[in-house]
């Protein structure tokens, strides 16, 4: 049980880094007017966050 | 204020894994499961899924089609005081709507256009970035009637002056270009033969 728990803990925080750090990206590059700043919402920003729900997703439905 | 609302999710989205992740134990409870699962799951969504729409929107800004220094000359040929030069006379008339001037005649440029156009926006970031512009751009293919008929067409001044009203028909089907006699587009190779135009008196 402690093991579960602390595998979910530790997929949470996964989660959690990777949603943070493409969430910064996507807040960064709305407040730039620029052509790369799309690419860099979808390509960087977009794959961190699709990343981080996934690792959310799996650690829920496993643990 | 759509991008700042958006920026709004995006900092409690990020507020809210930042506190999961320092205290964990809080999804424990039911209560935790839901915020977790809102942080973790909807807010990230609905933050992409609208901070694209805002991004799409914004590539529609003529701040944004300038922000490319290759598009400089493109920007001050909307500033010569002759009324030759065809997009300036648009510009500074209200012709076109001033935040959307290049997108008004170029409708399906890059990410607005087919496949084939959006990998030509993607070619012209590489180009940007990491390679040199061509020093003379210029358009992929043949300038289509259909964005200056989009305004013009069924508007009295264009249909019943000459030559217009005999031509309607070849201007429809882009047999006859418009810009064969308005020929005067943003040449910006001579540009500073042009008089500038300081802009509007404040």
């Amino acid at each position: 049980m402690t093991g579960n728990a602390s595998r979910l803990e530790l997929s949470l925080r996964r989660s959690a880094y990777l949603l943070i750090a493409g969430l910064i990206v996507q807040g960064v590059t709305l407040i730039w007017a620029h052509p790369a700043s799309f690419l860099l919402f979808m390509s960087l920003g977009g794959t961190l966050v699709l990343a981080g729900i996934i690792t959310f997703l799996i650690a829920i439905v496993t643990h | 204020m759509a991008q700042y609302a958006i920026i709004a999710v995006i900092v409690l989205s990020i507020i809210l894994v930042s506190l999961i992740l320092l205290r964990p134990s809080v999804t424990t409870a039911q209560g935790g499961k839901m915020l977790a699962f809102i942080a973790f799951f909807i807010l990230p969504i609905v933050a992409t899924v609208f901070g694209a729409s805002i991004h799409l929107e914004n590539s529609k800004s003529t701040q944004f089609c300038l922000s490319c220094h290759v598009m400089e000359p493109y920007g001050k040929s909307l500033y010569r005081d002759d009324p030759a030069y065809l997009p300036a006379a648009h510009f500074q008339n209200h012709r076109i709507p001033k935040e959307s001037a290049c997108f008004s005649c170029h409708t399906h440029y890059t990410m607005f256009g087919d496949l084939t156009s959006k990998m030509r926006g993607l070619k012209h970031i590489y180009m940007y970035y990491l390679a040199t512009p061509p020093p003379k751009l210029t358009l992929y293919e043949p300038f289509q009637n259909r964005e200056c008929l989009y305004c013009h067409a069924g508007a009295r001044s264009f249909e019943e002056t000459t030559p217009h009203n005999a031509m309607q028909q070849q201007l429809a089907d882009n047999s006859m270009s418009c810009i064969t006699c308005h020929n005067k587009i943003h040449d910006v190779a001579n540009l500073d033969k042009a008089k500038p135009w300081k802009g509007p008196a404040t």
